[in-house]
């Protein structure tokens, strides 16, 4: 199982990271390139709902589909961008636990944005446990190793302050990689939480942020809707392959784990979050930071007025 | 055999084991290049393990295994390498501490490289000294010591104190500088500078760990390993000739050694050359007998006589060496420090009468006296931890746990399913427990309980799951009410309260480590209720 990689490809490896974020330096640092992107946002809003229905279906091609039925992943990713994906790799807890992002969704994604011409795939989460455990156990080290992408060791020197300007947060230290990206896909794990009910895509932003993080727990709707405002995934693909149902966000065993075999595809980050409530049988309303987000203009709990396409497989 | 071959050879022997010493030093760490394949993984985890074997020079250590023998009564894993050095050194004589002891080499190089000492003020430091008799009385003491239930070896014995100065002292300390000159660089609003501060720390943090580790008392170790560095200042290998116990160990075996300095007395002009080069203040040379207990074989006074005056042979008549001179005064002396210790040591009631809250093991950790018979102060299972959690004691564990591993929730927190540091113990004193047992049977190291005057909910100052959050036992050990606080101005507000479940609760410290409320944290963690203890307990059934 230790499966060892040599120092020298270690070291390749380094080197490869920091030469292509010289490159992403190089090509125009893409800070810019992402408020643009947003400018000219798909005025549409989209939800797509994907269930895997026959026993021993793939999760990949179900991710496939799910992309594809919302015009497939060239919509959101350009030749030679550079896409970030947020998984939420926060725990140190094997896949079977729904603790962190199925890697098999995550795999998938990444296949996708390479296969769109994407020039670097990266994966960025501020972990909660060690973060080498957590590459090592949510298989999202596996994942990366496999399919090339970068997996991003939250380092200190990584997070820095900056602007928010959100009703409780407005200087915040970010994990940098989110946010220098020209695609941005949040892929959060669906999970029931102590404090906010549920942990879906804008609260996954929590992963995205360092400082005293412990502190936003006594605003936490506020600062949610906050995060997920100064993020703005180009996408956000809610993982509920396995749901957890109870002992979130931790939990620790099969017991509390659910399988739904699906995965909700959204750009609206309100939509796809009151769409993945429904699998808890849990009223958007009773979530505080959605009634906010929608109140601030986030999105829209109202799923009628989007695109709304369901695949199977 | 040519003197200059062997030269060669010895120099060849030292740098490549130091070398080795210095590379499995740093491979104890949390293998951070090994993945799990999650199709294999999901439905089981498997305990993930470092690569190499970290314990190797422990185990070439014949202290360790032998106060392991005398005090534990067991023998360590790995033993038949100590058996092996000490029957070469049967026949060869401290051929350890001049080939193999990554400390004796630092030492030797520090004492060659710019010598403080010249021509004449070096051949007086290079005389046989009665000084020489103290690591014979340190290790009289060591061995009595051990055997009455008391294992101090590893505060001396040169590979636990080297690793222990280079893993919690030197490497952290050099880590933190370049950590440091790394996030100031990479924080530039330079690009290529940026850049440059992130692709060194992509080099350096495999090598001295990620972020900022820290170890209390780590100056402490750092500076005495200052301190017996420039010892050499005085007389070159001054740790080997006067403090090593190991050294003495070996200078006790070497007594019947068949490899022998021979004096051709008729061929010596009295030069003094050899006295000048050599290592351990041996009588090499005219008008003395060579101290076979001494010589560290280094072979300098073999390669440096120019009359060729000075050999070394293999004798087969036994009983020629001289003794090894330690004097009845180190012995008598050494007898009494070594009773005296292990009974001095236990009046702090640590291990029959009070139980320091502070007292935090590593998981897997044997009762407190036994502990106290096998842990090595090595300081592997804190290099090894990926959360830095584990430190060394100061007076968490009495004077006979000085340096002697304690968990700081604040510094960290075992994660839950984590066994790394009971796989790296030398000799047990961790157990090498499977994250299954952890996790099942359970193995507890203590427990959390509630500061009510600082938690923020409990306090009426505002809403907070912090702790529940993170409590990684399921069912949760750390469980939510909901109430109604009314606030100093009549304003209600609907908090939920934390409490523990001492039933479930493991005691890993995640909790203290989250809790956002600085300073002293409002849930802490204390060593009662802790599975290797059946005194230590709170409840009445567990």
């Amino acid at each position: 199982m230790d499966d060892l990689i040599t120092r020298r490809e270690a070291m390749k490896k380094g080197l490869l990271l920091s030469g292509s974020l010289a490159l992403a330096c190089t090509g125009g640092w893409p800070g810019q390139a992402l408020s643009e992107a947003w400018a000219v946002e798909n005025k549409e809003g989209f939800l797509i709902e994907g269930v895997g229905q026959t026993p021993g279906y793939s999760v990949q091609e179900l991710t496939k589909k799910v992309f594809d039925a919302a015009g497939g992943m060239k919509k959101f990713v350009s030749k030679g961008d550079v896409v970030v994906i947020k998984p939420n790799i926060s725990w140190a807890r094997t896949p079977n636990l729904a603790a962190s992002t199925n890697p098999e969704v995550l795999e998938a994604v990444i296949t996708l944005a390479f296969n769109a011409g994407a020039k670097k795939v990266r994966i960025a989460d501020n972990t909660i446990h060690n973060a080498e455990r957590c590459f090592a156990l949510t298989g999202a080290g596996m994942v990366a190793k496999k399919t090339g992408a970068d997996l991003i060791h939250p380092r200190s020197s990584l997070i820095r302050d900056m602007k928010m300007k959100g009703h409780r947060l407005d200087v915040w230290p970010v994990f940098v990689p989110l946010v220098e990206a020209d695609t941005v896909i949040n892929l959060p794990v669906a999970k029931v939480h102590g404090l906010c009910e549920l942990t879906l895509g804008m609260k996954n932003w929590i992963g995205g942020v360092g400082g005293r993080r412990n502190a936003l727990h006594q605003d936490i709707h506020q600062t949610i809707v906050d995060l997920a405002r100064f993020f703005k995934p180009t996408v956000t693909l809610i993982d509920a392959i396995r749901i957890m149902v109870k002992n979130g966000p931790s939990g620790g065993s099969e017991a509390d784990v659910a399988v739904m075999n699906r995965l909700i595809l959204s750009n609206d980050p309100v939509a796809g979050d009151v769409s993945a409530a429904g699998l808890f049988n849990m009223a958007p309303a009773s979530v505080g930071y959605m009634v906010l987000a929608e109140k601030q203009g986030l999105g829209t709990s109202d799923l009628s007025t989007l695109t709304q396409k369901k695949v199977t497989l | 055999m040519k003197a200059r071959r062997l030269i060669r050879i010895r120099r060849i022997s030292q740098g490549f084991f130091l070398a080795l010493f210095l590379f499995l030093l740093v491979q104890t760490r949390f293998p951070g290049t090994a993945y799990q394949d999650y199709s294999v993984a999901v439905t089981t985890e498997q305990d993930i393990r470092v690569g190499y074997p970290v314990t190797f020079f422990f185990e070439l250590d014949p202290l360790v295994s032998l106060t392991s023998l005398l005090s534990g009564h067991i023998w360590i894993q790995g033993v038949f390498w100590a058996i092996g050095v000490l029957l070469l050194t049967l026949v060869l004589g401290r051929f350890f501490c001049g080939f193999v002891c990554p400390l004796g080499t630092i030492h030797h190089m520090a004492s060659v490289i710019r010598p403080s000492l010249k021509r004449k003020a070096l051949i007086e430091a290079n005389q046989k000294r009665g000084s020489q008799k103290i690591k014979y009385f340190l290790l009289i003491a060591i061995l009595v010591s051990a055997l009455l239930g008391l294992n101090m070896a590893g505060i001396l014995d040169p590979i636990s104190l080297l690793f222990r100065s280079l893993a919690l002292a030197v490497f952290p300390a050099v880590g933190n500088a370049i950590k440091g000159a790394c996030d100031v660089v990479a924080s530039s609003d330079i690009k290529p500078f940026n850049l440059l501060g992130y692709a060194a720390e992509e080099i350096a943090s495999p090598l001295f760990g990620y972020g900022y580790p820290a170890f209390q008392t780590g100056w402490l170790i750092g500076a005495l390993f200052l301190v017996i560095l420039f010892l050499n200042r005085i007389r070159p290998r001054f740790w080997c000739r006067t403090l090593c116990p190991l050294g003495a160990l070996f200078g006790l075996f070497s007594r019947f050694s068949l490899l022998r300095l021979e004096k051709n007395s008729g061929a010596c002009t009295d030069c003094q050359k050899c006295t000048l080069a050599c290592q351990g203040a041996a009588s090499p040379g005219p008008g003395a007998d060579w101290d076979r207990s001494e010589c560290l074989l280094c072979f300098n006074c073999f390669a440096k006589c120019p009359e060729d005056a000075i050999t070394f042979r293999f004798r087969w008549s036994p009983a020629q060496n001289r003794g090894p001179d330690m004097g009845r005064r180190a012995v008598l002396g050494g007898l009494l420090a070594g009773v005296s210790i292990p009974f001095l040591g236990r009046l702090d009631g640590q291990v029959y009468k009070v139980s320091d809250p502070r007292l935090i093991r590593p998981p897997g950790s044997v009762e407190e006296a036994e502990f106290l018979k096998l842990c090595q102060r090595c300081g592997l299972c804190m290099k090894v931890c990926p959360t830095n959690v584990i430190n060394p004691a100061l007076g968490e564990a009495g004077m006979a746990g000085f340096w002697t591993p304690v968990l700081h929730m604040t510094q960290g927190y075992c994660e839950y399913t984590c066994t790394l540091c009971g796989s790296v113990c030398p000799t047990g004193a961790i157990r090498a427990i499977s994250g299954r047992e952890k996790v099942e049977r359970p193995i507890r190291i203590g427990s959390a309980y509630f500061d009510r005057g600082r938690c923020l909910p409990w306090s009426g100052n505002g809403p907070c799951i912090v702790c529940e959050e993170h409590c990684p036992t399921s069912p949760k050990a750390i469980y939510l009410r909901p109430h109604v606080e009314t606030g100093e101005d009549g304003k209600t507000i609907t908090v939920q309260l934390p409490y523990v479940d001492l039933k479930r609760c493991v005691g890993c410290g995640i909790c203290e480590n989250k809790c956002p409320v600085k300073g002293r944290p409002a849930i802490r963690v204390m060593a009662a209720g802790e599975t290797r203890s059946v005194r230590n307990q709170i409840l009445l059934d567990i």
